[in-house]
């Protein structure tokens, strides 16, 4: 357990001092700030492109599209960042070595998984809240108050596959050789589960869901109801995925 | 007692025997010097001693436990400097060490007082910069530091000594025979001169199997052949004349010569070398050189590879 806290102290450290928390937060907040400021600038943008006898009518913006503004950011570039800032988080330590030392003073396998996961995890919250701060704040400025159902729930969904995500990096790494391992089979599961989602049956309970279903829950297309069984369902996958990866880093060949 | 014992280790790497049947033991508080050219199995057997891989078969335990594959138990008791140790780098040194001490349990204080005094025996007390700027020989004398600073029982260093300048390896070899005092320390190289200087018992492997093991005096009383070489002035004797004579000699079983070289075979050297330094100084013969000929831990593994 000591030595549990000792390397969640180092991951924090590391993920300061090689400035992966500073981009993170940064690109975060970056979104935060912009999706807002493009949903209300949309219109005049559309107004400056028009061409000469095609009228392009767009409706006011409302704190809606601010919101559909933060998710597509957050489901697409956002994901990317998280994806590209913590894809080697374990397979470079394997790589480099410097897990050696580590584990010959006695640290356990399944503390490097869980202090990375940990660490990794509370940088997602972190910069996710952030986000989702900068946007309301901002949002309640230029559109005044709006309230948006389920707002809570949707970005609960995402936080929820973005641990799922980062279990999935754990799991890749602690069998795959090589710096990229890890992130190359995780993207290529990404893409699985998006292909897969076009059969209904697996549609229902696929967590990509939780990253793509973030706006039909604000405007009641999907009810949070529908969304319980694929939560509960990448919840258990992530912690199964955690619990692969210690088994398989157990076993693997250092 | 045993500090570390090997019982029938085996090891392939798919078609490769790396291992085979390696079976030895160290006793507490030797220095034990594991010999073996490049591809010998010495990282091989020392990881597996470590838990990171695993032996296809046989036993390993350290000071009286068993070692098991993946769990690092037994790791608590062992300092491991590997061959080419890598660090945190946007770490100083005493950032690491402050881990490292937290990782293997010890106090604050412990970890502090032994981190200063570990830095001050490698030189590296005072270096507060970062380790990526570190140049490779001091990352050896870091990774010294951090093996020694839980006070293992067992201290296991992988080529400590290779790649670094000559005043570096002397510092790297004096440090590790003052480690002796308080730990059992194994060390593989394949530079045997640092073995012939600090190493009590040494281990030539080859070909994953152990080929000599032993106290190193004993090994060369066992390979010691009676030989006495005697190098002469050129210009005051001729070296054809004095081998004429001394081969009528009862001691002497038979001469060589090699340009004003005397290679001389002798019975017994432990009582005849008396005298032929008698016959030396009665015939008034000048010599530049006499060396009595001692089997250097090189000839040994040559032979063994060979």
């Amino acid at each position: 357990m000591n030595s549990y806290i000792a390397f969640t102290k180092k991951e924090l450290l590391e993920n300061f001092r090689t400035f992966r928390i500073l981009i993170l937060v940064s690109v975060f907040f970056l979104f935060g700030m912009l999706s807002p400021l493009t949903a209300k600038l949309m219109p005049e943008i559309f107004k400056s492109l028009a061409l000469d006898g095609i009228v392009i009518t767009i409706p006011d913006p409302t704190a809606l599209d601010a919101y559909s503004q933060l998710f597509k950011n957050l489901t697409q570039m956002g994901i990317l960042v998280l994806l590209l800032v913590f894809s080697g988080m374990l397979s470079t330590e394997i790589t480099k070595g410097t897990l050696i030392n580590m584990l010959t003073k006695g640290l356990s396998r399944s503390a490097v998984i869980l202090a990375k996961f940990t660490v990794a995890g509370v940088i997602w919250s972190l910069s996710l809240l952030l986000a989702f701060i900068t946007t309301f704040g901002y949002t309640a400025y230029l559109f005044g108050n709006a309230n948006l159902p389920n707002l809570i729930f949707s970005i609960f969904c995402l936080w929820v596959y973005g641990l799922f995500l980062l279990s999935l990096i754990l799991l890749a790494s602690s069998f795959t050789s090589g710096n990229f391992g890890g992130l190359t089979l995780t993207a290529v599961l990404i893409v699985i589960m998006m292909i897969v989602d076009v059969f209904p049956k697996i549609h229902q309970f696929n967590p990509i869901a939780l990253a793509s279903q973030n706006v039909s829950l604000l405007i009641e297309k999907v009810n949070v109801s529908a969304m319980i069984p694929i939560v509960i369902i990448t919840v258990l996958l992530t912690l199964a995925s955690l619990v692969g990866s210690v088994l398989i880093f157990n076993k693997r060949k250092l | 007692m045993h500090v570390l014992k090997l019982d029938h280790v085996s090891k392939n790497y798919g078609n490769l025997n790396v291992l085979k049947d390696l079976s030895f033991t160290v006793d507490e508080g030797m220095l034990f010097g594991f010999v073996g050219k490049n591809g010998a199995g010495k990282t091989t057997t020392m990881k597996i001693i470590l838990g990171l891989l695993e032996s296809d078969s046989g036993e390993i335990t350290v000071c009286g436990e068993k070692v098991s594959f993946g769990d690092t138990l037994t790791n608590r008791n062992i300092g491991y400097l590997p061959d080419v140790p890598e660090f945190y780098g946007y770490m100083c040194p005493k950032e690491y060490l402050k881990l490292c001490g937290d990782i293997t349990g010890l106090s604050r204080e412990k970890t502090e007082r032994k981190s200063e005094e570990l830095l001050e025996l490698v030189g590296l007390s005072g270096v507060n910069r970062k380790i990526s700027g570190f140049s490779r020989g001091m990352k050896q004398r870091l990774g010294i530091a951090q093996a020694l600073l839980n006070e293992p029982k067992l201290l296991i260093c992988d080529e400590p000594t290779s790649a670094l300048d000559p005043i570096g390896r002397n510092e790297i070899l004096q440090i590790l025979s003052n480690a002796k005092k308080y730990s059992t320390v194994i060390f593989s190289t394949h530079i045997l001169s640092d073995v012939e200087r600090i190493c009590d018992r040494v281990g030539i492997l080859n070909e994953g199997q152990l080929m000599l093991e032993g106290n190193l005096s004993d090994i060369k009383d066992r390979y010691r052949q009676n030989v006495i070489n005697i190098e002469l002035y050129p210009q005051f004797s001729d070296i054809g004349e004095i081998k004429l004579k001394m081969e009528h000699l009862p001691f002497i079983s038979s001469i060589e010569t090699e340009n004003h070289s005397l290679i001389i075979h002798l019975d017994d050297s432990t009582i005849h070398n008396q005298s032929l330094l008698e016959y030396l100084i009665k015939e008034k013969i000048q010599i530049q050189k006499y060396e009595v000929g001692e089997p250097t831990l090189e000839n040994l593994f040559m032979e063994m590879v060979k």
